[in-house]
């Protein structure tokens, strides 16, 4: 059995495929235009300056005009998408800003950005990703939400003003869920090129307007015997409608691929929350709501599919929308919906609160019915957690909110503050056993940061206490605050980790597990070297990589020599082709793992699966798995791109 | 054809360079933008500890109005400088006058909590031990956050003044450096010293 999450990496992959098509088809289609245009405007008779005519002679056919169209509408398109995408590789921070957000710093004081932050934590811990920042969009007053990234670790989340101040807590739960199942299936990569096509396509609509403007403007100068104003002003004219038309083309794109998402979102969002009132409240109050999903942003066009509603006026029920329409979106969630006064009542008053309990009640009921969303209600806690890689639960959900709730205050607060975070990292690496303990303090002691070792003392007392299942899903929580430092304290701290890890002279599990999450995290975001996984490789052609990993596992889980060999077998049971050999114990140093996992994160979506799931059996050959071996399952899992949701207490692994 | 084929092809690149410099300015704007959020957080957390401190020690400290005035002065004036520096970080006047508020401030609160010193009840109470702590620690997350605005200052006016992004950076409406935020240190530094006058 395949994962969903594999199958939608997959499902994403083709969608690429099918968006090359229909943009080639757009292009094919521009030229032929483009062709017409400069045929008619070739082809009329020119006359001279002495009011002789030169003019061409009129055919339809000139091949070698239309190369010259050909070439040069490629180039136009060519290079403005890949200029676009060039500019979204910042990632989603990019995508926020051009948006016009502004980052809601993690140690936020507000009380509705604090719960929006809170509840936007408890999804990331849920879904074993990490923890992503958030923009807010101030100037929006609508009710909407977007995601936006490469990878799970450059991901974004914003979200409108409206969103914040006009959704209750159990609503912007359903919203960002729903942004979270877009950036678990990949949707967001596919996103991003898609921006990048269409911003190539609407270039000629935009050169088109500099024409008839450059033209309009200068045509006053121009002798009356000349005509090339005349000219300019057709060939200005002619490209921007075709630019339009373009513009045409690229929303029947992005309806094509976005549409469907959407469903898969929204429906994915109530496995997630268990609540399916939650985001079918939020898509009434869009609709009830006199701003709607609506935005104002000039760059709102290009970013429309991105969101979670309709973000463009207009073409709401049509062939182009990039959303499905929020009363079909609605009655999926909850088929009990009445389109009408439902949707405008809901935001009176407290009356209406009261009403929408009863209705949201007959919704959970309701939604049993529609199988596509029975099957999500089902919140399936014991099913195994390879299973859930990138499909988290609501159990995961209900996990991480008490997971937090038990860490002790003083460490959550640390964790959303850029100077006491690196304090809680250096804690979380302190040895519980004395000597390295001191020789550690000792060392952070010496730490050109002023205070840090006074923070780090205090907050010790607390870490000890943490619960090591914490552990991880705390630096998730950590990163967005540590993306605040500057270059030069990012890399005053990322030598101190290090140091700190080698302290003892040996990497134990967690402080190798702890460096490569933080690391494989960070380093995207403050170096720009950072090479991204190309996910196309088979798994035939990284056999010697799977065997380290997989000998790794094995040496560290079981006791002899022959336990050894039977753990490893399973997992290359799993591993379905490739039959590495077992390696001995002195080429299976934690230090050559590294590098392994760095290229097989290029393995494509179906040998990705299958290494996880020998990992997996690798792991769970003698029958226990222990938090450590969690810990680095997770953080395998983390480097070859697949979310994995945490081990719930007395869970399966495969 | 040729020629316009080479025109074109020079256009295009230099307008991606061109919008490359534009992106990059706006990026790096927008980074030292966050931190000042950063900053601005952090002092708002002092500001509204200040008022409490002033509370506790009133009791203790009856014949000091003088510096409990001088300290809630202070930081009324900070917390009006912080509310101007925040909508226009980087604006040099905004940064200075924050940065010299902050250093009146500081020496305020060195001379109140130098003073507090001879009141022994006072440096026993729980609560004033809990405010102590709280304010320096926000303290060192201030001049971290600060630290980390810095940086990002000097990375954006080291980049606008780089070839080629100098051409270019007054045309996109970066015409001038960010400023830094240093606090005035020479009131600060003077706080003991009026102290034990």
């Amino acid at each position: 059995m395949s994962t969903r999450f594999f199958e939608n990496q997959e499902a994403a992959r083709r969608n690429t495929t099918r968006l090359v098509v229909l943009f080639g088809c757009a292009v094919v289609g521009i030229v032929a235009l483009l062709y017409g245009l400069a045929v008619v405007l070739t082809g009329q008779p020119q006359t001279d300056a002495y009011g002789q005519v030169v003019g061409a002679e009129f055919s339809y056919w000139q091949p070698e005009l239309l190369v010259q169209v050909g070439l040069a509408t490629l180039a136009v398109v060519a290079g403005g998408s890949l200029f676009k995408i060039a500019q979204l590789r910042g990632g989603g921070a990019v995508v926020a800003e051009s948006l016009g957000g502004q980052l809601i710093p993690s140690d936020t004081r507000d009380p509705d950005a604090r719960k929006l932050l809170n509840v936007v934590e408890e999804m990331a811990i849920a879904s074993g990703t990490p923890t992503p920042p958030v923009y807010l969009l101030v100037d929006e007053a609508g009710i909407n939400a977007f995601a936006a990234g490469f990878t799970p670790s450059d991901a974004v989340i914003g979200v409108t003003r409206g969103c914040v101040q006009q959704l209750t807590r159990d609503e912007l739960q359903g919203v960002i869920a729903h942004e979270f199942s877009h950036i678990l299936s990949g949707d967001m990569r596919l996103n991003i090129r898609l921006m990048g096509a269409i911003h190539g396509i609407l270039l000629i609509g935009i050169i088109g307007y500099f024409l008839l403007r450059s033209s309009m403007f200068s045509g006053g100068r121009r002798n009356s015997k000349d005509n090339s104003g005349a000219f300019m002003v057709a060939a200005g004219l002619g490209l921007m409608i075709i630019g339009f038309m373009g513009t045409f083309f690229g929303n029947l794109i992005k309806a094509s691929v976005s549409r469907q998402r959407e469903f898969l979102a929204d429906a994915s969002a109530v496995q997630f929350t268990r609540n399916p009132e939650g985001i079918a409240g939020a898509l009434k109050k869009i609709g009830g709501f006199e701003a709607g999903s609506i935005l104002q942003s000039p760059s709102a066009p290009q970013a429309s599919h991105l969101f979670f509603g309709q973000g463009l006026r207009g073409g709401l029920q049509s062939l182009f929308a990039t959303h499905p329409p929020l009363d079909e979106r609605i009655r999926r969630l909850d088929p009990s919906f009445q389109p009408d006064g439902a949707a405008g009542d809901r935001i009176t008053g407290p009356l209406a609160a009261g009403a929408a309990g009863v209705a949201g009640a007959a919704g959970l009921a309701g939604a049993a019915a529609n199988p596509q969303v029975r099957r999500t209600l089902d919140a399936r806690p014991r099913g195994a957690a390879m299973d859930q890689v990138g499909d988290p639960t609501a159990a995961h959900l209900d996990y991480a909110a008490s997971l937090i709730a038990s860490l002790p205050p003083a460490v959550v607060a640390a964790s959303h503050e850029p100077h006491a975070a690196r304090a809680l990292i250096y804690a979380l690496l302190i040895n519980r056993d004395s000597a390295t303990k001191k020789k550690q303090l000792d060392q952070i002691g010496r730490f050109e940061e002023a205070d840090i070792a006074g923070v780090t003392q205090q907050l010790l007392r607390d870490v000890e206490r943490v619960d090591s299942r914490a552990r991880l899903p705390l630096i998730d929580m950590a990163l967005p605050a540590l993306q605040r430092l500057s270059a030069r304290q990012y890399a005053a701290f990322k030598t101190h980790v290090q140091a700190l890890v080698e302290a003892d002279s040996r990497i134990d599990l967690f402080e190798w597990t702890l460096h490569r999450v933080l690391l494989a995290h960070l380093s995207p975001h403050f170096e720009r070297t950072a090479t991204r996984a190309r996910h196309h490789v088979s798994l035939d052609r990284l056999v010697a990589e799977c065997g380290l990993v997989l000998s790794v596992l094995a040496r560290l889980g079981s006791p002899g020599e022959q336990a050894i060999a039977e753990a490893f077998d399973r997992g290359v049971a799993q591993l379905g082709g490739p039959r590495p050999r077992l390696l001995g114990a002195e080429a299976c140093g934690l230090a050559a793992l590294d590098p392994a996992l760095g290229r097989l994160a290029h393995a494509d979506a179906r040998g990705t699966e299958h290494l996880l799931r020998a990992c997996a059996a690798c792991i769970a050959a003698d029958g226990i798995v222990s938090e450590a071996q969690g810990e680095l399952m997770r953080a395998i899992a983390d480097s070859l791109g697949a979310p994995m949701p945490p081990l719930l207490p007395g869970q399966r692994l495969l | 054809m040729t020629t316009l084929i080479v025109i074109a092809v020079i256009a295009v690149i230099l307008i991606a360079i061109g919008v490359g410099i534009y992106n990059q300015l706006v990026a790096l704007k927008n980074r030292y933008q966050n931190g000042f959020a950063q900053i601005e957080v952090q002092l708002k957390r002092r500001y509204d500890l200040i008022p409490n401190l002033v509370e506790t020690v009133k009791g203790y400290m009856a014949h000091e109005k003088q510096t409990l005035e001088a300290v809630i002065e202070a930081r009324n004036r900070a917390s009006s400088g912080l509310a101007a520096a925040a909508s226009d970080p980087g604006n040099p006047a905004a940064m200075k006058q924050l940065g010299a508020a902050e250093g009146v401030l500081g020496g305020a609160m060195g001379r109140l909590l130098a003073l507090s010193e001879a009141y022994p009840d006072l440096k026993a109470s729980q609560n004033m031990q809990q405010l102590t702590e709280e304010l320096t620690s926000t303290e060192n997350k201030v001049s971290f956050a600060r630290q980390a605005f810095n940086d990002a200052v000097t990375a954006y006016n080291t980049y606008r003044q780089s070839f080629p992004a100098i051409l270019l950076a007054a045309t996109f409406g970066h015409a001038t450096d960010a400023s830094l935020l240093e606090f005035d240190s020479q009131a600060i530094a003077e706080a003991p010293k009026v102290s034990f006058a």
